[in-house]
């Protein structure tokens, strides 16, 4: 128990420094899906479940749903700005 | 190993903070940037819960466990709470506000945005340009 958590941790920072690092947006948006994932278990392992249930819900479900929607709006600019 | 667990949370926050704000200054593109301005979100989030976490505490949870056991420090948890539901907030705004600069100037890039003009003088002073905008606009 007193070993999982430095290790926690260390993802944590190792995954926030991955969504930053992938430099396009549509791949970056499974990166912090993922990022979010790796944070409900840090919060899990940090006594703090309900935290933890919230994160999952809005960190690797809704934010990234709202990425992909920004995505699509984006794209679909793009043959209107041509024609 | 107990000094490097106590430092290590704070630590880590700092880093992500920079990290972050590293994504922030160099991004080329406005959905990038708002997923770096999540990643110093989550920098405040690991901050508040390491700072209320105590070693070998439970969670503030009393229903299977007699009052007056050691807990960690459940006002941090609230808090972190409504920073998420906060940070997803702002995450939606954001990226409606991203939507809005590319249907007005045609890029996501920050660097190839223009300093706003008033509408009259680019009418009279720049006509060429304003021809390009002005087609922009009708799509």
């Amino acid at each position: 128990m007193s070993a999982i958590l430095p290790l926690l941790f260390l993802l944590t920072a190792l995954s926030g420094t991955a969504v930053v690092l992938v430099r396009d947006p549509t791949r970056q948006v499974f990166v912090i899906a993922v990022n979010g994932l790796v944070l409900t278990i840090l919060f899990d392992a940090l006594q703090a479940p309900d935290v933890a249930l919230s994160e999952l819900a809005v960190g690797s479900a809704a934010v990234p749903l709202l990425y992909l929607v920004a995505l699509m709006a984006v794209r679909n600019q793009l043959p209107g700005k041509e024609s | 190993m107990s000094v490097v667990s106590n430092i290590l949370p704070y630590a880590v926050a700092v880093w992500l903070f920079g990290a972050g704000l590293y994504g922030i200054a160099t991004s080329r593109n406005l959905i990038h940037l708002v997923g770096c301005l999540g990643v110093c979100q989550s920098a405040t989030y690991v901050l508040l819960l390491g700072l209320g976490y105590r070693w070998g505490s439970i969670a503030p949870i009393f229903y299977d466990h007699p009052p007056g056991t050691p807990a960690v420090d459940p006002v941090m948890q609230a808090l972190v709470l409504t920073d998420i539901v906060v940070g997803a907030t702002l995450t939606a705004l954001l990226l409606v506000l991203t939507i809005q600069v590319y249907k007005r100037s045609g890029s996501l890039d920050p660097e190839k945005l223009r300093p706003m003009r008033a509408r009259q003088g680019s009418d009279r002073a720049e006509g060429s340009d304003r021809g390009h905008d002005g087609k922009r606009t009708v799509l």
